[in-house]
């Protein structure tokens, strides 16, 4: 269970979240949407331990972890994909894999680790040997997505994962995402401006607009919603 | 080929490679945290003078050495904490840590010319003499400057080792990418950059102490200006690169010996800095920079 209690998070003068509060069980997706700037990726950044909480709790399965350093959260599982697709672009795609591995959970060998990922993703098999800043925006995010899971993360956060790709190519990312949130049974939160893509596999979503929440429920409900008017407002 | 230019070209050489070991230090706390310890220079000095303060109180010369090399460790790392740390954490990406780890070197340099004298002192011979030398095709190598090559490029060869193959190595390179993704992936990037700079601090120390064996002697201010050759060697080389911190050591040694021997002593400093100027004209990546690897 992850769980976020009146979560405020601040730059400075601009208040990028303010008193959110989630709780997000594990084996069903949430999905967290919002126009640009909304407070996503803080929402986000804030569970992982990147952005300045200000007020407000983070917790994992009840432990408090609002004061824990970064790498700390990741040993108790916390896995992020962050937006702008992040990878250690000199790196090739299995020195990534490898690194994202050696931190992580380690409940499999590395050969088996890699050899699972190479069969979701022949792909990057093929480029495993390739500078990961070489690879199409695609295969970037097949890469991203497996350098979380290799992790075997309990906590995994997925800053739009659609950002920038073709349709085709959504499609296959978020067929893996779904199999992966159903096979693994944890949590996974994905942030998405696409509204409609991620609530459709998602078991509860939630709006934010400018910092706040300004509209949640189950899934199914806000995308029925769309057709009348609450989700559409919401993002204006 | 004469005997006199070879005698240069060996000490070039010798001297090039402890540059490269300099070199080397500075790469990786620019790694970890995109900073150089300028206090270097100080640390060399301190661990050669304590080397000689140790074993002059009857300790033999090896247990001399790690000891110092531990004291200059442990020096390295309270130079992270308290002089780099808080100039990175005020007012974001500020420069004082030019200031402070500098300040904190030639703090360094007065206290040692307080407890150790400002006059050089002898130090003392480690494995070989100055007088060992063995012959070959007719001419004289003398061993220190053999055993100062070998013990500098054996450091070299096992760092790259550590870089390159091990967890480790790869998670310090990953940091220098990107330290906010290296965080969010569980490297535990604090203790990484506090190793950078107490393994930097070692090789530094190190370099003191092969530099004070060839040269025979060394004073508190010995060490100040061999940093700044070690950081020509680094630009020169490509900042970040250990090859080219190898290339660019021996570049700076054997050149400065060169010019040193045939022009004169007093050239010796200003042509390192020269060839830095020419480098940053016509190459400012360095010899073995690499532009940046991405695809939109």
């Amino acid at each position: 269970m992850l769980e976020l209690r009146d979560l405020s998070v601040h730059y400075g003068a601009v208040r990028a979240l303010e008193g959110v509060s989630l709780q997000a069980a594990p084996g069903g997706i949430t999905a967290i949407l919002g126009a640009n700037g909304a407070g996503k990726s803080s929402l986000m950044r804030a569970v992982s331990g990147i952005a300045p909480v200000v007020a407000g709790q983070v917790l994992l399965d009840g432990q408090d972890i609002t004061a824990l350093p970064p790498p700390a959260r990741a040993r108790l599982g916390v896995a992020h994909a962050m937006e702008g697709r992040r990878l250690f672009r000199q790196l090739t795609v299995e020195d990534n894999l490898r690194l994202a591995w050696s931190f992580g959970a380690r409940r499999e060998k590395l050969a088996a680790s890699l050899a699972e990922v190479y069969a979701r993703f022949p792909i990057l098999e093929t480029k495993a040997r390739t500078a990961a800043g070489l690879l199409s925006g695609g295969q970037q995010q097949m890469l991203i997505l497996s350098c979380t899971t290799i992790r075997n993360p309990r906590f995994l956060l997925l800053d739009e994962p659609s950002l920038g790709l073709a349709p085709i190519i959504v499609q296959q990312i978020y067929g893996f995402i779904t199999d992966y949130a159903a096979k693994s049974g944890i949590v996974v939160i994905i942030a998405e401006q696409m509204a409609a893509l991620a609530l459709k596999v998602s078991r509860q979503g939630m709006v934010l607009r400018r910092g706040r929440v300004v509209l949640a429920g189950a899934g199914e409900e806000l995308l029925r919603g769309q057709d009348g008017t609450t989700l559409a407002a919401s993002y204006l | 080929m004469d005997d006199f230019f070879f005698s240069l070209l060996l000490a070039g050489i010798s001297v090039g490679a402890v540059y490269a070991l300099i070199a080397l230090g500075l790469n990786l706390t620019f790694w970890t945290t995109k900073t150089l310890n300028f206090g270097q220079g100080s640390l060399m000095m301190l661990c050669a003078m304590l080397t000689v303060f140790i074993s002059s109180q009857g300790l033999a010369i090896t247990l001399a050495v790690v000891g110092s090399l531990a004291i200059v460790a442990a020096l390295g790392m309270f130079i992270e904490r308290w002089t780099v740390r808080p100039a990175l954490e005020s007012s974001g990406g500020s420069m004082g840590w030019v200031v402070s780890t500098l300040g904190f070197g030639i703090f360094l340099q007065g206290m040692a010319a307080k407890y150790f004298g400002s006059q050089a002192v002898a130090f003392p011979d480690v494995v070989f003499t100055a007088q060992d030398f063995v012959t070959v095709f007719g001419q004289y190598i003398s061993l220190q400057y053999l055993v100062v090559l070998a013990v500098a490029v054996a450091l070299i060869l096992a760092f790259e080792l550590f870089i390159r193959r091990t967890v480790w190595g790869q998670a310090v390179h990953a940091v220098s990418l990107d330290p906010e993704l290296a965080l969010v992936q569980g490297i535990p990037v604090r203790r990484l950059i506090l190793g950078s700079f107490m393994l930097s601090s070692i090789l530094a120390g190190v370099a003191g102490v092969l530099i004070a064996q060839i040269g025979g002697t060394v004073d508190p201010a010995f060490g100040f200006d061999l940093v700044l050759l070690g950081f020509v060697a680094a630009v020169l080389g490509g900042m970040g690169s250990s090859l080219g911190a190898l290339a660019g050591g021996l570049l700076v040694g054997v050149i400065s010996k060169l010019v040193g021997g045939y022009v004169s002593t007093a050239a010796e400093h200003g042509i390192a800095f020269a060839l830095l100027m020419l480098a940053l004209a016509v190459r400012p990546q360095g010899l073995f920079g690499r532009p940046e690897v991405s695809k939109a």
